[in-house]
């Protein structure tokens, strides 16, 4: 049984995330600002906005039935929850107990199924094009996101995140190859589950290239506030667990002020840093071609496939 | 315009259509056949579009009740391998409908529509006659281009839907986009037929933004007009003031002198390099490559710039006068020119080799949007969209204006090299982008050529007083393509009637097509790689 220290620092941990995801989201916008030698709006223009969305009216259409509206509260629920279970700065979570690393990407498929329904509840032609992209992209990712999982479960003997992620910063990745080939499947999954180029383009203005964007064409105010934030933080769990699965190192293993204090610098600077090489990608390539991704996701599976293939050897 | 090579043309189609012909005569390059009977337009519009190798430039309708002429409807046939225009003339007294033309040449149906709207004149034959430049909204019996309509009139508005076309069948849905947009550019309307991502159908609705320009330049002066004919499509400025101009001179009989010639190419070719780079910065934009996107649009900033210290202005307003230009090009001027253009085209080829070493973005425009050959030279589609697919038209060639004349000497291996070239072309987006590239190079050489001004005036004067009810038809290639005005001159230097006809009313009508065999996602990718004007189609 966690003590109380602990199910505190779960819960810091948990509140750091959802509070520092529109940071990251600032600084991937700021650095592809600055690659495309643009000046570009300050790292905490996100929270400005979500200010601003907050004390806006909502307009609702009235096609639309109860699951628009309550999408935007599911959709925060559910990957608020996730961000219980996500280690930040401590090796472990105590909410690990009641959850792994499947039911995070279970709540996520929670989340993403709600928005689908909204994309069609509003009964507009670009929520239908979304959700019927979404789908497509999510029933291939899903898998490929499994495999690499079970390559990086495989190698440390559990789905539970504080065990993978004290597993990892307890050893070193050269004597597990196969956690290369998974680090780059998780990489493409991460791409595609933030719709991040070259699957989906979050600067884009043109409704019939959209992926995610036109599911959540019809939110204002309020509503699209909690989804962009919800996005955020999606975002911010799933770089953090690429980032203290596959590069753990300086993680606080005990709870002790100073392990406490240098784990989170060092996790704050790994993430940004993780954040500014995506945006720099993002910034070299154009998106792909609609029916192109399911290649990209195809590397990907076979990359975890590999990596199967390599711990059994 | 060599007399004999006329006179030719004019004795093969009198050899052919005597009895039907009433009178034909010529000035400058126009041959004006008059036609006896309204129903022989037909067989003789076919037999000029199908045997004397033209296209469909324009129909032109005028109201010339008041001197007992009745309806005109004038069909501008464009000679592709001579600078001739041929106008088939019929006149319609007291008579609402015309025999269509539709059925040998396709290019018509929009004309057609055009003039159904704005006259109310029904082209018999037509199978669409939905109304095209005017909405449902306005009602079915006022025609703005009637002179018995009065510009002040207040109109009614009135509730009525448009037919789109249905498309039925098991899993198509329909995808109505615009006509206000997410992103910031003109209003137009687009009604997707889809099966999943698939195109099946696209129908274009525009003319959102019609501004009544040819019915408002009938009550303005002619230097007010050339403000107007600016402000057609701003970023076309230099290409329709131009073309008006010229319209005016032609009537007039006004040479310009050589080094306005001159100047006038410069500020065409000014204004064609600066809108390609930005189109092909758009493309990229599209693709969603926004690096390469910020690097020409920071060089197409640069262009407008020097613009702007050429001529006062971004989009090169006030450079055109009747006879002649406004704006001088000084030795200093001359010098920045020159600098700035090495410039610009040293990082343009950088960013150009740059963008096509992105094997994602090349993946984006290859095979995206392919037009047909056939189907482009029956909509009679002209500019970057014709030569994509390898026609080899350009109005600066074809029929050389300002100083272009001189840009057309090429030996004979030349000429070959350019067809075989022309035959390569695919029609795609990638073919469009290359063709951009190629057009910018020319652009700048041009510019240079083009520098070693005479000395001399700016423009010649114009006569006080032009002869009543003479016309003529003045033509540019815009970066867009070619843009005609056929300006009719009224009593006390009036104009009586200015018809409009830009690169964008006919190059709307192939996205349609080249879509067809595309995705959803990618259409944002073809409109843009034809780069259409609202404004310039909506007049």
């Amino acid at each position: 049984m966690p003590s109380f220290l602990e199910i505190t620092l779960g819960i810091i941990q948990a509140l750091m995330l959802m509070a520092l995801s529109p940071l990251m989201t600032g600084i991937m916008r700021k650095t592809k600002a600055k690659t495309q030698k643009r000046m570009g709006a300050g790292i905490f223009q996100p929270y400005y906005d979500m200010v601003k969305l907050m004390r806006k009216d909502e307009v609702v259409s009235d096609q639309s039935s109860w699951i628009f509206r309550s999408t935007p509260w599911v959709n925060f629920a559910a990957i608020g929850t996730a961000a219980f279970f996500i280690p930040v700065f401590l090796s472990y979570s105590p909410f690990g107990l009641v959850g792994d690393l499947l039911l995070v990407v279970g709540l996520f498929g929670l989340a993403r199924f709600f928005t689908m329904l909204a994309g069609l509840d509003t009964s507009s032609a670009f929520g239908g094009i979304g959700s019927s992209r979404e789908m497509m992209v999510s029933t291939l990712l899903e898998p490929a996101l499994f495999l690499a999982i079970f390559v990086v479960a495989l190698t440390y003997g559990g789905t539970n995140l504080s065990t993978l992620v004290e597993g990892a910063s307890n050893s070193s990745l050269l004597p597990h190859p196969q956690l290369i080939f998974a680090a780059i499947a998780m990489f493409v999954v991460i791409l595609g589950e933030t719709g991040r180029l070259p699957f989906g383009n979050h600067a884009t203005h043109l409704e019939l290239t959209m992926m995610h964007e036109a599911m959540v064409l019809e939110y204002s105010g309020k509503s699209l506030a909690l989804i962009d934030w919800a996005q955020s933080i999606k975002q911010v769990i799933l770089f953090s667990l690429i980032v203290n699965i596959f590069t753990p190192w300086g993680i606080a293993s005990s709870v002790s002020a100073i392990s406490l204090g240098l784990g989170l610098v060092i996790f704050i600077v790994k993430i940004s840093v993780f954040a500014i090489f995506v945006a720099f990608l993002e910034s070299s390539i154009a998106k792909w071609r609609l029916f192109r991704i399911p290649d990209l996701i195809t590397v990907a599976i076979a990359s975890s496939l590999v990596g199967l293939v390599l711990y059994y050897l | 315009m060599n007399p004999l090579i006329l006179d030719n043309h004019i004795g093969k189609i009198l050899s052919n259509f005597s009895n039907q012909i009433k009178k034909i005569d010529n000035k400058n390059n126009e041959i004006y056949i008059h036609l006896k009977d309204v129903n022989d337009t037909q067989i003789i519009c076919n037999h000029v579009y199908e045997n004397l190798n033209t296209k469909l430039a324009t129909i032109i309708c005028t109201d010339e009740q008041k001197t007992d002429n009745g309806f005109v409807i004038r069909y501008v046939f464009e000679k592709l391998d001579a600078d001739i225009f041929i106008f088939i003339i019929i006149s319609l007294e007291k008579n609402n409908c015309f025999p269509s033309i539709v059925s040998h040449v396709p290019a018509a149906a929009t004309y057609e529509r055009e003039i159904k709207d704005m006259f109310g004149l029904v082209p018999i034959g037509n199978p669409d006659l939905r109304p095209l430049v005017l909405h449902e909204h306005w009602p079915n019996d006022m025609f703005p281009l009637r002179k018995e309509f009065d510009l002040k009139t207040k109109v009614i508005r009135q509730e009525q839907e448009y037919p789109f076309l249905q498309v039925e069948g098991d899993g198509i849905c329909e995808i109505p986009v615009g006509p206000v947009h997410a992103g910031i550019i003109e209003p137009g309307h687009f009604r997707f037929s889809v099966l999943g991502e698939n195109i099946i159908n696209l129908e274009t609705r525009l003319f959102y933004t019609h501004k009544g320009i040819e019915k408002l330049a009938e009550s303005m002066k002619l230097d007010e007009a050339l403000l107007l004919s600016e402000r057609i499509s701003g970023d076309e400025s230099v290409a329709n003031s131009t073309a008006y101009c010229q319209a005016i001179e032609k009537i007039s009989q006004i040479t310009i002198p050589n080094k306005a010639k001159k100047i006038r190419t410069i500020f065409g070719e000014l204004e064609r390099a600066y809108n390609h780079i930005g189109t092909l910065g758009g493309i990229s934009t599209d693709a969603g490559f926004a690096f390469g996107a910020a690097r020409l649009h920071i060089l197409k900033e640069r262009l407008m710039q020097l613009n702007e210290s050429l001529s006062g202005s971004r989009i090169l307003f006030g450079v055109n006068k009747i006879g002649g230009v406004k704006c001088d090009i000084s030795e200093g001027k001359k010098k920045l020119i020159l600098e700035r253009i090495d410039e610009v085209l040293s990082d343009f080829d950088k960013v150009i080799v740059m963008l096509k070493s992105k094997s994602s973005f090349m993946d984006r425009l290859k095979d995206t949007g392919i037009i047909q050959k056939k189907t482009a030279h029956d909509l009679g589609i002209v500019g970057i969209a014709a030569r994509c697919v390898g026609i080899d038209v350009d109005t600066r060639y074809d029929h050389p204006y300002a100083n272009y004349v001189v840009h057309n000497h090429r030996t004979p291996q030349q000429v070959m090299q350019s067809k075989i070239e022309m035959e390569k072309r695919s029609g795609d987006v990638l073919a469009r982008f290359e063709v951009r590239i190629n057009e910018v190079h020319d652009s700048f050489k041009i510019i240079r050529e083009s520098l070693d001004l005479d000395t001399g005036g700016l423009f010649a004067d114009v006569p006080v007083e032009i002869t009543p009810y003479g016309s003529a038809l003045g033509y540019a290639e815009s970066h867009r393509g070619q843009t005609l005005h056929w300006v009719m001159m009224g009593e006390k230097n009036s104009i009586f009637r200015y018809k409009i006809r830009t690169a964008s009313f006919c190059n709307w009508k192939i996205i349609e097509h080249a879509v067809l065999n595309d995705i959803v996602p990618d259409f944002p990718l073809v409109n843009k790689s034809l780069d259409l004007s609202y404004s310039g189609n909506d007049l």
